[in-house]
């Protein structure tokens, strides 16, 4: 049942929004210049609340353009042992969905345009409509649905519609051109490709199905499609910057924050050095790509 | 002066100017040559769909402007291609900027009919409605009295056109009935706060006949709101802002009628017969894009495979020869003698003996069909997850049979719970994997599992052991499964005499050995069924795995589905404890879920304290030691004998599904009853094989 409905000051409810799309922007102007654009993951409070909002801060600064804010769920299928740890940690410390608008802000006001990545279970929880407005409010762009496929998203379609944020859905190198097509048709914003089968982590070396899955993701009618999964060097940035519009690292970054064995966290100004440098190198790596 | 009102005094006042144009009896002629009506009713009810009625709306008092619609034609079709079933065009010009020129155009412009929507008060307004070519019509019970809505009604009824009559009220819907009205808008607005409201949807419509169409006529904005109105049992719905404002007016109208199309889909009956992905509001695919090849691939595999004889007869074949099916239903008396001595009532009990399957318990029966989907798919690896290991070794087994690589994911708590059953599968050729992620439970390697799923997919399929997770798993498993029920059912006739059970008792964990034994007796009203969950220390103590109790599990997605949860106030999924590791598990299939909502199934709980001492009940006066995960059935016997008591049952017969044997619970059993000393219990813990560790 509706649990929560969107009204206008007057007491009607919400309509479309029909708000230009934050990130639809952003690739325009970046198409513009022809670069792509560089999107960095980290997970809201890893590993601390107040350390995960530096960081969040550290990147935009140094050089991603599009944040991909995580929330932290204790069961995450789609990803790897890297965020898997992050994601423990900033559960262990307290993290609470409700301060992740708070980051929302963080990246918006450094300048970077703030996405959330959530596993469904989390925003459902917390009441899909009512996410959406507090998602708004903190002047966040979209969200990236890793477990949510367009067919299950009726709820979350009518909030961001009413909402003018983005839908960005996944699609990945055996979706069927039937399934790309559904992915195109309902996303906003970008079309989020993974590069390879597997979950979310770095890898030494790519596989040549992203390009093939960028260009049929187009055909299938996607104005803005970004790689990740396995993106961690300056050298893969670049490489997969040079056919999409926009790289997405995940793992690498997080790897900085994290101490050598993996599990617990790094020292903070250690890892903030760390975490600025990482990102630089790919900032280089992703405005080199053409 | 009211809005209606000032609507209504303008409506009037613009046909009286139309009217000394056109007069009534000119008007007359134009309606006899227009082309008939179309029969809108046959449009607005559908056994498999919401029919949707998209609205052409410029504007509106209570929202403004709305859209231009330079084109209402071109709307119109785009409205018919996203699969209408009707289209509303607004003629009102003051407040709503329609006009019955927009009108014509949309008339002209699609095969389905078109409702003319205006404040309709006099005859000349519905005459000019026929001789404009509309089907169908709108009267406002407020903005009439009852002699007047009873002659508008007739004479559109007599001009072939459908009238929608739309109310606010319950007296407003009296009024229409009264006065002869075939379709019934509702209009279910909380007129506080505008939000559609169910409850008042519900209230409204009740006791309408049957052969009134009810269409829920205000709200409706996307899939929220006509899922919502959908369940509470509108036919059809009326939407004007969702689509007409929305980027893409069919994909907005496409939208709905899905979902429209999925509410039907997912109540069918009969409930034996009833199939995913939706089970009422629960299951469906909640799982990346990456898996949806996989699973599509799996459900066209497995619905040829239903269909195949062949399949059927080497599932036989082997459920015969190698697992030995038929298990037995063994009548207990002297456990039944218990049940009376404590509940004070006499009730024949039977066993059925899945614990005598090949393996030990029911698993083997979707284990073996599923792997036989995966010789059929072409693929040649296996991933399972397992919590008590019962259905890790009934994984294994089918992959020794038929060579297939086998790699076994369990929670490093259940595997040294369970050493003897890791020692078991490495012994029939399986890899087992301990998972040390998250809490080291049943649902840890499902994570595990399905993240090998997602990167091996190709080459390998997953066994998932219960009626849980994405479909087509819940249908698919259960249907492996159904064989229990269907057996209890010939051998109580053959073996017994007895026509019908009174009453099915099972554990729930996932819920596959429950569902099987219950399949068979969904839709026999005189079946009782009862399902049982672990209740560990009792839901209080905040460790078990209770999820129907009131204050136990929530609405959420996990593992693929939605269903029942037991999570925190964040939506993280919260630890869960049972002293069984088959039934430790957060969620619960959806099927059951849906047949908890719908009170089909009775849940109820058994705490380890109960549980166990069912297992020395069972095991000492009938020689037959069930699984641990079994005795919860065994321990809920007692409960469903009191509730048959209170139903007026005296000698009921009952039938407790024993899914599984207790051999692989002694290492518990012992310890709990004080049959080992502590040194015997430490020395069988280690002897567990410990796995392959995973970060």
């Amino acid at each position: 049942m509706t649990n929560e409905t969107a009204t206008t000051p007057s007491g009607q409810p919400l309509g479309i929004s029909h708000k230009p799309s934050a990130t639809e922007a952003m690739f325009t102007k970046f198409k513009a210049e022809n670069r792509p654009a560089f999107i960095g993951y980290l997970p809201y409070g890893f590993p601390n609340p107040d350390v995960s909002l530096d960081a969040l801060r550290t990147m935009v600064e140094h050089g991603v353009d599009a944040v991909e804010i995580g929330l932290p769920y204790s069961d995450p299928v789609m990803d790897g042992p890297v965020i898997q740890a992050a994601s423990q940690l900033a559960l262990n410390n307290g993290e609470s969905i409700n301060g992740v608008f708070k980051a929302v802000e963080t990246v918006a006001n450094a300048g970077g345009v703030p996405l959330v990545m959530s596993y469904w279970n989390l925003v459902f929880h917390y009441g899909v409509e009512r996410f959406a407005r507090d998602f708004e409010n903190a002047g966040g762009a979209g969200l990236i649905t890793p477990d949510l496929i367009p067919d299950e998203a009726g709820e979350w379609i009518e909030a961001s519609d009413r909402h003018g944020l983005d839908r960005i859905f996944l699609v990945s190198p055996d979706s069927s051109d039937k399934r790309l097509e559904i992915v195109a048709k309902n996303t906003r914003g970008f079309v989020y490709a993974a590069s390879r089968m597997g979950v979310t982590g770095e890898r030494d070396t790519l596989s040549t199905s992203p390009e093939q899955l960028v260009q049929r993701t187009r055909q299938a009618g996607a104005e803005n499609v970004c790689v990740g999964i396995g993106v961690s060097t300056a050298e893969q940035a670049s490489k997969v910057g040079a056919y999409a519009d926009g790289v997405i690292v995940g793992s690498a970054l997080v790897h900085t924050l994290l101490a050598d064995d993996n599990v617990t966290a790094r020292d903070t100004a250690e890892g903030l050095k760390l975490l600025a440098a990482k990102t630089e190198e790919l900032a280089q790596g992703v405005r080199d790509a053409r | 002066m009211s809005v209606l009102d000032e609507l209504v005094a303008g409506a009037v006042e613009d046909a009286a100017a139309r009217e000394a144009l056109v007069p009534l009896a000119e008007l007359k002629e134009q309606a006899a040559k227009a082309p008939a009506p179309l029969d809108a009713k046959r449009w607005l009810k559908r056994a498999d769909g919401i029919p949707v009625i998209a609205e052409i709306k410029r504007a509106s008092p209570s929202k403004g402007h709305l859209s231009d619609i330079p084109d209402p034609a071109g709307l119109a079709r785009e409205y018919e291609a996203g699969g209408a079933s009707a289209i509303s065009c607004l003629t009102e010009g003051r407040r709503f900027l329609g006009s019955l020129d927009d009108f014509d155009k949309v008339k002209a412009a699609v095969k389905i009919p078109v409702l003319r929507k205006d404040f309709i008060v006099n005859d000349y307004q519905v005459w000019e409605a026929r001789a404009h070519g509309a089907d169908f019509i709108l009267l406002i019970v407020a903005a009439l009295d009852d002699a007047t809505l009873k002659h508008l009604l007739d004479l559109a009824h007599e001009l072939k056109m459908t009238v929608l009559v739309e109310t606010h009220t319950r007296e407003e819907i009296e009024r229409a009935e009264r006065a002869g009205a075939k379709v019934i808008g509702i209009n279910a607005r909380n007129l506080k706060d505008l939000k559609v409201d169910v409850n008042k949807y519900l209230e409204l419509a009740a006791d309408l006949p049957a052969d009134v169409i009810k269409v829920a006529e205000s709200g409706v904005f996307g899939a929220v709101e006509l899922t919502d109105y959908a369940r509470a049992g509108a036919d059809a719905v009326l939407v004007g802002e969702g689509v007409a404002t929305a980027d893409d007016h069919t994909l907005a109208v496409e939208r709905l009628v899905k979902a429209g199309a999925q509410v039907k889909a997912s109540e069918t009956t009969p409930l034996s017969e009833h199939d995913g992905p939706y089970f009422g509001q629960y299951g469906g695919r909640y799982v990346p894009e990456a898996l949806i090849h996989a699973l599509d691939e799996l459900e066209t595999v497995y619905n040829e495979a239903k269909a195949d004889p062949e399949f059927h007869k080497e599932l036989a074949r082997l459920q015969k020869q190698y697992v030995g099916r038929q298990s037995p239903l063994t009548e207990a008396p002297r456990f039944a003698k218990l049940i009376e001595e404590r509940v004070g009532i006499s009730p024949r009990v039977f066993l059925k003996r899945e614990d005598l399957n090949h393996t030990g318990a029911h698993k083997i029966n979707h284990a073996l069909g599923q792997a036989l989907l995966v010789k059929r798919m072409g693929k040649t690896r296996v991933i399972a997850e397992t919590g008590a290991g019962q259905h890790g070794v009934a994984t294994a087994t089918v992959c020794a049979m038929l060579g297939l690589k086998c790699r076994v994911y369990m929670g490093q708590i259940d595997a040294r719970r369970q050493a003897l059953n890791v020692a078991r599968m490495r012994m029939l050729g399986a890899e087992v994997v301990e998972v040390t992620t998250g809490d080291r439970i049943l649902k840890d390697a499902i994570n595990e599992a399905l993240r090998d799923w997602v990167t091996n997919v190709a080459t390998t399929h997953y066994l998932l052991g219960t009626v849980c997770g994405p479909h087509p798993y819940p249908s698919m498993v259960r249907d492996f499964q159904k064989v229990i029920g269907e057996e209890i059912k010939e051998q109580l006739n053959d073996w017994y005499h007895i026509d019908h059970p009174d009453a099915v008792c099972a554990c729930v964990g996932g819920g596959s050995n429950a569902i099987g034994a219950m399949n068979a007796f969904l839709d026999d009203e005189r079946v009782n069924l009862y399902g049982y969950e672990a209740g560990g220390h009792g839901p209080e103590s905040g460790e078990h795995a209770v999820r129907f109790a009131p204050g136990t599990g929530q609405l959420g997605m996990f593992q693929g589905a939605k269903s029942y949860l037991l999570e925190t106030d964040e939506g993280q999924t919260k630890d869960t404890y049972s002293i069984s590791a088959g039934l430790d598990y957060a969620s619960v299939g959806p099927e059951h879920a849906w047949l908890h909502d719908i009170g089909r199934v009775t849940y109820d709980y058994a705490t380890d304290e109960e549980a166990m001492n069912a297992f020395r009940d069972l095991s000492q006066t009938e020689g037959i030691i069930p699984a641990i995960e079994s005795a919860h059935a065994v321990a809920g016997s007692f409960k469903a004998a009191a509730d048959l008591k209170a139903k007026g049952y005296e000698h009921p017969v009952i039938v407790i599904n024993i899914s599984g044997r207790g051999d692989k619970d002694m290492a518990t059993a012992g310890k709990w009853f004080g049959y080992l000393t502590d040194e015997q219990s430490a020395a069988l813990e280690v002897t567990g094989a410990r796995g392959t560790e995973v970060a």
